[in-house]
């Protein structure tokens, strides 16, 4: 009956040093996972930038398109007028030549709706930037979780995490989860002889 | 029956560059009359306050989605035949059938040409 004790002591003890052990792994890997933690807000900032400066570009180059094509209308018109008043004066030739290069100034057209409705690029990318900007931000939920599970408050740099981090932190504290499984371990440790 | 130059057409799109393009290709295929929404709920206010012929609409936007506005056109007796074109980086099967049985008129998908367009808009008002 003893010796069925103390084995049976000994191998809850084997246990709570498993747990102790597998408990500081996952604190240790807590830091990095902190690390990265922080460093992702920055990321989702940098690609709301990067979805503005293509906006901002997109509209820039869709101005001076448009001032091209109004500019290029106003020519046209006026080439227009005068081709009719050289044929009226007779002078069928140079209105045919600058009938011909009105024509080829209309071929334009087509190009400058191109470059205009290539820029529908920018849509694109504003979609796939705030879809990439969804998936960080659950990432960053993720890891928030697993920081708080592992009690992880400062970062790699040993300075007090900050920002949304901290504030999240901060309020997730209050469930003093680790504390309390490090408790419960050191419970089963204290009970086995362990200080 | 072909598209009348002179319908009213709206616009919807919450992002800038999109409607200024589906906008500028509208004028360059001789529609004048154009009017824009940012969301679904701001473009069926906008249907019910006034006589449209058209809409042109994405599908992926704050408020109320396209798709959802759609469904909001189909389902009132007012606005149940207004063709609507729906413009989309959606480009998945299941995208595609879903607004159809929401009763879509036509669907392009991102990126497109002027060409494109023209060719659906003969489609719809043929």
């Amino acid at each position: 009956m003893h010796n069925g004790n103390l084995k049976l002591y000994a191998e809850l003890g084997e246990l709570a040093r498993f747990v102790e052990h597998a408990i500081r792994a996952l604190s240790q890997a807590g830091a990095p996972i902190a690390s990265s933690s922080t460093g992702l807000p920055a990321a989702t900032a940098h690609l709301i930038d990067l979805s503005k400066l293509t906006e901002d570009g997109a509209l820039e180059v869709m101005r001076l398109t448009e001032l091209i094509q109004d500019n290029r209308s106003r020519m046209l018109k006026e080439l227009g007028a005068i081709s009719e008043i050289l044929e009226t004066v007779d002078c069928t030739t140079l209105a045919q030549r600058l009938q011909k290069t009105v024509s080829g100034l209309a071929q334009d057209d087509k190009l400058l709706m191109e470059i205009m409705t290539a820029l529908s690029f920018q849509d694109l990318v504003a979609q796939r930037v705030k879809k990439l900007v969804g998936i960080l931000n659950d990432v960053q939920d993720k890891l928030m979780e697993l920081v708080v599970v592992f009690g992880i408050q400062e970062d790699v740099n040993g300075a007090a995490v900050t920002g949304k981090t901290g504030e999240l932190l901060k309020q997730l504290e209050a469930s003093k989860t680790t504390a309390i499984k490090q408790n419960v371990a050191d419970e089963i440790l204290a009970q086995f002889g362990f200080n | 029956m072909p598209a009348d130059p002179n319908m009213k057409i709206l616009v919807v799109d919450d992002m800038t560059t999109m409607r200024r393009i589906v906008k500028n290709i509208l004028k360059q295929l001789g529609f004048a009359n154009i009017e824009e929404a940012e969301n679904g709920q701001e473009a069926l206010q906008k249907l019910r306050a006034e006589p449209f012929g058209f809409v042109v609409s994405d599908w992926n936007m704050p408020v109320m989605t396209g798709i959802d506005m759609l469904r909001a056109i189909r389902a009132d007796p007012q606005l149940k035949t207004l063709p609507v074109l729906m413009v989309t980086a959606e480009a998945q099967q299941a995208n595609l059938v879903e607004a159809i049985q929401a009763g879509v008129s036509n669907y392009i998908v991102k990126p497109f040409t002027a060409e494109t367009m023209q060719e659906k808009l003969q489609k719809i008002f043929k």
